[in-house]
């Protein structure tokens, strides 16, 4: 990631913007090609190089990052987790036992696999079931695409984190980056 | 060693820091013997309570507050071994981790974990984590001063005796209200200075 500049108005430059506006204070993510644009975008407006800032680091399974980004309101701060959807099969638990039981607010940015614009012949097994599943179990899902603008993302992404502190629980944002200038898979 | 002596001697050492601990008995246990809104009880996730002990860890890095000190065992820990090399990467200073290991699952008929032949604090070391070792309870006094005193990550690698201890009452709190009342003490004694990130 070191050296990419992310265009200031691309889909993922939008979300990472509407990131920090929806005052995160440490951001953990689980790489995906779709979201590293984003990842590579949050790095750079906090300071890092190289996959890592102060305020932004990876994690390498979905589950820790539940329990990771979503014990900072037990201190007094707001965390979030960029992903891909098919990792929330890796953070049901963690996310129902631990984030919704105990009312603690996260924000997911996740990206979507296995719809449009999937190369994957198996990846659609899991990620075209993922709504559902958080809609099952309570966290509410906002999803968008390519029939948005960039700037309508950054403001979903926002207002999501908004909609988490209100609501003391993980509010998921699904992006598509499918016939964005983005990477769907 | 029984796990319930080791839990009294830890929350003697701990009664000023916030304390993070797994599910079960080690839960049920340590409620037993010293109950206090510095403690967060995990009533399940398991395998969760090192990775929520790294995010107050890192939340709480800029303040007053000294440590943050979980509690897992070996079971447990081996449900999510990626917080060993996550704190070993993120290096969280304040973070203490006591593993408490008798080398089985003591909540299920004692079956043995890994770690009946596998050395968990090696595991840690080879992380990164800086790793100390007791047995005894005059070992962990000791040790608790000493890992209390490091910078993190730390584990303190503690080989108790395998079983529970009888007639310990079920945890049946309400998980918001742990929660809020650990918030609550934890918020009002950590103080960020000027300048820090919210």
């Amino acid at each position: 990631m070191k050296g990419h500049s992310v265009q200031p108005n691309s889909y993922a430059a939008s979300v990472a913007r509407g990131i920090w506006a929806a005052q995160v204070d440490l951001v953990g993510y689980v790489p995906s090609v779709s979201v590293a644009p984003v990842i590579s975008a949050l790095v750079e407006t906090s300071g890092g190089t190289s996959g890592r800032s102060r305020t932004v680091f990876p994690l390498s399974r979905e589950e820790e990052a539940a329990g990771v980004l979503g014990a900072l309101p037990l201190a007094g701060k707001f965390g979030a987790i960029v992903m891909q959807d098919n990792g929330f099969g890796n953070a049901l638990t963690a996310l129902t036992t631990f984030n919704l039981a105990y009312h603690l607010p996260l924000l997911i940015v996740a990206n979507t696999r296995g719809g449009l614009g999937e190369y994957n012949s198996m990846i659609h097994t899991f990620s075209r079931h993922a709504p559902a599943l958080l809609d099952r179990v309570d966290i509410p899902v906002f999803e968008i695409d390519r029939r948005s603008a960039a700037s309508d993302w950054e403001a979903v992404v926002t207002e999501a984190g908004v909609h988490a502190q209100m609501t003391f629980r993980p509010a998921v944002v699904l992006t598509h980056f499918w016939n964005t200038d983005g990477k769907a898979a | 060693m029984k796990r319930i002596e080791a839990l009294q001697i830890i929350a003697e050492h701990t009664g000023e820091l916030p304390v993070v601990v797994t599910c079960a008995a080690s839960s049920r246990e340590l409620a037993a013997v010293a109950d206090g809104p510095n403690h967060l009880y995990l009533l399940d996730a398991m395998g969760l309570a090192g990775s929520v002990a790294t995010g107050i860890a890192l939340a709480i890095a800029d303040t007053s507050m000294r440590k943050v000190v979980t509690i897992e065992g070996d079971g447990s820990l081996l449900m999510n071994p990626n917080v060993l090399p996550t704190a070993g990467f993120l290096r969280p200073e304040k973070l203490v981790m006591v593993l408490l290991d008798n080398g089985v699952y003591g909540a299920t008929a004692n079956l043995p974990t890994y770690a009946s032949s596998i050395d968990l604090g090696a595991l840690a070391e080879a992380s990164g984590w800086t790793v100390h070792r007791t047995a005894d309870p005059d070992g962990l006094r000791g040790e608790l001063e000493t890992v209390l005193s490091l910078d993190g990550p730390v584990l303190l690698h503690v080989r108790i005796e395998v079983g529970n201890a009888v007639d310990v009452p079920k945890l049946l709190e309400d998980p918001v209200v742990l929660g809020r009342r650990f918030q609550d003490w934890l918020a009002a004694r950590i103080t960020a200075p000027v300048g820090a990130v919210r």
